[in-house]
C-alpha cells in the first residue's frame, strides 16, 4: 500500500464517519460535529495528493502550491459556516427549548 | 510514512469516538482530540502553516464554539442529555457503508497513476507570495464572506426585541 492510498482511504473512513454521525445523531450539534469530520477529510485529499506528488513535474506554470491553498480556503470557510450554523442552531433553541432534530418538526405536513 | 502509520490508527480511533460517544460533550471534545491529530499529521507530511492554521481555527476556534454552544443549550437534565442510541442507527449504515465501500476501492485500487515523489516543503514566504498574488481576489472575496457572516451570526444570535442600551441617555 503507497502512503497516497493508505491516506486516501484514511480521509474515507474519516467522511464515512462524520456522513454516520450526520444521518443517525438527533442533537442538531453534533451533526455539526459530523460535518466538520467530512470537511477535514477532504481536507485530507488536497493535502495528501500535494505531498505525495511532485506537482512541479507535471509542467505545472503556476507555482506547486493549488493543494495547501485549497486548504487554507476550505478551513476559512469551514469555520465561517460552523459559525452561521451555530447561530441558526442557538436560534432555534431559544424559540423550541431544545436542539433535539426529531421534535424541530413544525414545517411536517 | 512512518508518522502517518502511527497517526492514522489514533485519528480514526478519536474520530469513532466523536461519532459514538453518548455524551454531547464528550463528543465535542474527541472532535477536537481528532482535528488537533489532522493538523500533527499536516505538520509531518510538510505543511507546516497549514496545520499550525488547522491547529488554531479548528481546535482553538471550532471545537471551543461547539463545547460552548452545547454547554449554552444544555438543561441540567443529566438524564436527558445523554443521546441514546438512536434507532436510525442501521438505517444510517446502509447509507454509509455503501459510499465507504466506494471511496476505498477508488483509494486502494484506483490511486495507480504514476507519482512523482519529492521532498514536500511549504515555505511561508512561497505561500504568501501565491495567496497575495495570483490568488489575490479570493481572499478579498473570502474577507467579504467573513465579515458577512460575523454580521449574520451576530444578528442571528442577538436576542430580539432588545437593543443595546444607550449609555448616553442615561
Amino acid at each position: 500500500m503507497t502512503p497516497l492510498s493508505l491516506m486516501l482511504t484514511l480521509s474515507s473512513v474519516l467522511f464515512a464517519l462524520g456522513l454516520l454521525a450526520v444521518l443517525t445523531r438527533r442533537n442538531a450539534i453534533l451533526v455539526l460535529v459530523g460535518i466538520e469530520l467530512m470537511l477535514n477529510a477532504a481536507n485530507l485529499n488536497f493535502i495528501a495528493f500535494w505531498a505525495f506528488d511532485s506537482p512541479t513535474a507535471h509542467n505545472a506554470v503556476e507555482p506547486a502550491l493549488s493543494g495547501p491553498m485549497f486548504v487554507m480556503f476550505s478551513i476559512a470557510i469551514a469555520a465561517a459556516e460552523a459559525a452561521v450554523g451555530l447561530a441558526i442552531i442557538l436560534m432555534v433553541f431559544r424559540h423550541t427549548r431544545s436542539t433535539d432534530l426529531n421534535k424541530l418538526d413544525s414545517l411536517h405536513g | 510514512m512512518i508518522p502517518l502509520l502511527i497517526l492514522a490508527p489514533l485519528i480514526l480511533l478519536a474520530a469513532i469516538g466523536a461519532v459514538w460517544m453518548a455524551r454531547p460533550v464528550h463528543a465535542a471534545l474527541m472532535l477536537a482530540l481528532t482535528l488537533a491529530l489532522v493538523a500533527v499529521l499536516y505538520l509531518a507530511l510538510g505543511a507546516e502553516f497549514i496545520g499550525l492554521v488547522q491547529f488554531a481555527v479548528y481546535v482553538g476556534a471550532v471545537a471551543v464554539l461547539i463545547v460552548f454552544s452545547l454547554l449554552i443549550t444544555r438543561r441540567g437534565d443529566e438524564a436527558e442529555e445523554i443521546e441514546r442510541r438512536p434507532k436510525s442507527l442501521i438505517t444510517g449504515l446502509l447509507c454509509t457503508v455503501p459510499v465507504l465501500a466506494v471511496l476505498a476501492y477508488s483509494a486502494i485500487f484506483g490511486s495507480n497513476i504514476k507519482l512523482i515523489p519529492w521532498e514536500a516543503k511549504l515555505t511561508i514566504a512561497e505561500l504568501g507570495e501565491t495567496l497575495f498574488s495570483s490568488h489575490a481576489p479570493a481572499v478579498l472575496a473570502l474577507a467579504v464572506l467573513l465579515t458577512a457572516v460575523m454580521i449574520g451570526a451576530a444578528l442571528f444570535a442577538r436576542e430580539p426585541g432588545k437593543t443595546p442600551e444607550d449609555p448616553a441617555e442615561k
